[in-house]
């Protein structure tokens, strides 16, 4: 299997979906040209249906991939993503990917560092267990942990299963301690650690306001709303010191140096 | 595409095209992989992002939004300008193979006619223009070049008296007139047509209840336009005789078919690549099957067929 170049579609098919409550869930999808090449940080499109309407792939960050297998997190926020939640063992969907620069990948031949702490938010948590696996348990120094809250349970107990140790906080301390993401951050970032984090605009531009002077040491993996995955229709552009670049080829992941969080639209 | 069961070769507006598939301007990247034959397999040409005298960076806030079977793009023509295009995307063009057309943006006489004389200077480099006459005309009204018939021939005759090379002109679908638009282009020596371009919408945000995009309107593409595309294209190819290229909403070889039945020469693709990267080679496929089985030779014979009286029938309304 050769990997790297831009990414192609794939009829796939569902191989086991888990629902963990509350309108969230983790979907098994068979391909093995995805599953063989993502990296931690990249994801895919996947399309909800087989006709034109939903017309567009929804982009989900990759869980976790072994052998021919990847695994993706959902969150019901809107018709798309209800019809994943549908989606049952042996049913076909379309896939497309891996899409955009991983966590690995966006650093070019910078090496990695010592230890890195892990925040996510709500199902920001995807990447970051597929980061965690590929890092090895060794150099994560921390990790921490946000949702919203009541409704949020069931993915919480999912978070505590998937992260072994985790520190998590919710907003009504319905689900670990009351507090956000930022409550468990340290002060400052220890030497020759790096933070990697996914999560809410919201919550990454916070995470990147609260190191002001490590900017180059936070790697943050960014969403946007898109419609092709593959660089060519410019939808999800954001504002970065090197002008508009896109979320799907240029990122998802960019040191948080790069991105002009003033100016970021919450799209 | 060697497999094909029907010969889709066809001339259109000064160049050659292998299949009457060509993909839509704002919709493929300069990424040397995506234009490498693989990739193109089923395409006839492609029409480059929108190329500007000055770099653009495009509009901010929310660029798309799904609808019900397509989407809203409100992009803002985000590109390098016309050098940066020559000297970091033209090369890629170039090495494809693959027949061309450059996609310039109007939104003033002096714009077009500065970004055809660099164009020039590229030589042979460059096989063909097409001229976006949907941008808002800066030294008149605002309105877009495209909306009346004489802008819109002010527009073709200064683009033609710039470049002597294929020039084709995209429409836009909001001219109350489109065929009257049509003709006038055609008089000022354009040599094809691009029937056309996205259809004004809008989108309201409910959440934070004000209108999604910045700029409160946004160009509605995709399949949910197909049946309003084929309406303008039956009527430009009733008022016109160079060629027409059908453009909005095609997403299967159907649509694609359809059009040509209409009197369309071609077809553009543009958001259905979205959900589809593989769609040209199928509606290739589909086009050469279709010509096959019903024992048309060329695909020149498909081409305005549907406008045809049936014997003993009464002609086609024109309107």
């Amino acid at each position: 299997m050769s990997c790297g170049g831009s990414p192609r579609d794939y009829g796939a098919a569902v191989l086991g979906h888990r629902p963990l409550g509350d309108g969230s869930g983790l979907l098994a999808v068979r391909c093995e040209e995805i599953a063989s090449c993502a990296e931690p940080g990249q994801f895919v499109l996947v399309r909800p249906g087989t006709g034109n309407d939903p017309f567009l792939g929804r982009p989900l960050a990759v869980a976790d991939a072994a052998g021919d297998v990847f695994k993706v997190v959902y969150r019901i926020v809107g018709r798309g993503t209800a019809l994943l939640a549908s989606k049952r063992q042996g049913d076909p969907v379309t896939v497309r990917g891996p899409v955009g620069r991983g966590f690995f990948s966006a650093r070019g031949e910078k090496a990695l560092p010592r230890k890195v702490i892990l925040a996510g938010g709500s199902v920001g948590a995807a990447p970051l267990l597929f980061a965690a696996r590929r890092l090895g348990m060794s150099r994560i120094e921390k990790t921490v942990m946000g949702v919203a809250g009541k409704g949020w349970e069931g993915f919480a107990e999912w978070l505590k299963e998937a992260f072994p140790g985790v520190d998590l906080y919710s907003d009504d301390g319905t689900a670990g301690k009351k507090g956000t993401v930022l409550s468990g951050l340290p002060g400052s970032l220890p030497p020759d650690t790096e933070l990697w984090a996914c999560g809410p605009q919201g919550m990454l531009r916070a995470v990147a306001e609260k190191y002001p002077l490590d900017g180059h040491r936070i790697m943050a993996a960014l969403e946007s709303r898109m419609a092709c995955g593959m660089g060519g229709c410019m939808g999800c552009v954001i504002p970065t010191v090197s002008g508009n670049r896109r979320v799907c080829v240029d990122g998802p992941v960019f040191t948080a140096e790069e991105v002009m969080w003033n100016e970021l639209s919450s799209c | 595409m060697n497999s094909l069961r029907a010969d889709l070769s066809i001339a259109v507006g000064g160049l050659n095209l292998e299949t009457p598939v060509v993909i839509a301007s704002g919709v493929w990247p300069y990424d040397p992989v995506l234009w490498s034959p693989e990739r193109l397999e089923g395409v006839g040409a492609l029409c480059t992002k929108a190329v500007s005298l000055q770099p653009r960076e495009g509009n901010r806030g929310v660029r798309v939004w799904e609808t019900p079977c397509g989407m809203l793009n409100s992009i803002g023509l985000q590109n390098s300008g016309v050098r940066g295009f020559l000297k970091e995307y033209l090369p890629i063009a170039g090495k494809s193979g693959i027949p061309f057309l450059v996609n310039l943006v109007m939104e003033s006489e002096r714009e077009v006619r500065e970004n055809l004389s660099i164009l020039r200077e590229s030589g042979d480099a460059i096989p063909a223009v097409e001229l976006n006459i949907s941008c808002p005309n800066a030294d008149c009204d605002g309105m877009a070049w495209g909306i009346s018939p004489e802008s819109a021939a002010r527009a073709a005759a200064i683009a033609r008296s710039e470049w002597k090379g294929p020039l084709w002109v995209k429409l836009t679908p909001q001219a109350p007139d489109l065929p009257a638009v049509a003709k006038a282009v055609e008089s000022e020596g354009a040599d094809a047509l691009v029937c056309g371009n996205t259809w004004l919408g809008m989108a309201m945000d409910l959440k934070r209840k004000q209108p999604v995009f910045r700029r409160v309107t946004a160009g509605l593409s995709g399949p949910a336009v197909f049946p309003l595309a084929l309406r303008t294209v039956w009527q430009v190819c009733g008022a016109v005789s160079i060629p027409v290229v059908g453009c909005g909403g095609v997403s299967r070889w159907e649509d694609a078919a359809a059009m040509i039945l209409a009197g369309a020469s071609a077809v553009e693709v543009g958001s259905s690549l979205f959900a589809d990267f593989d769609l040209p080679r199928k509606i290739s496929e589909g086009l050469a099957d279709y010509l096959a089985d019903a024992e048309i030779p060329t695909l020149a014979g498909l081409v305005g067929l549907g406008r045809k009286e049936k014997e003993g029938g009464r002609p086609w309304a024109q309107d």
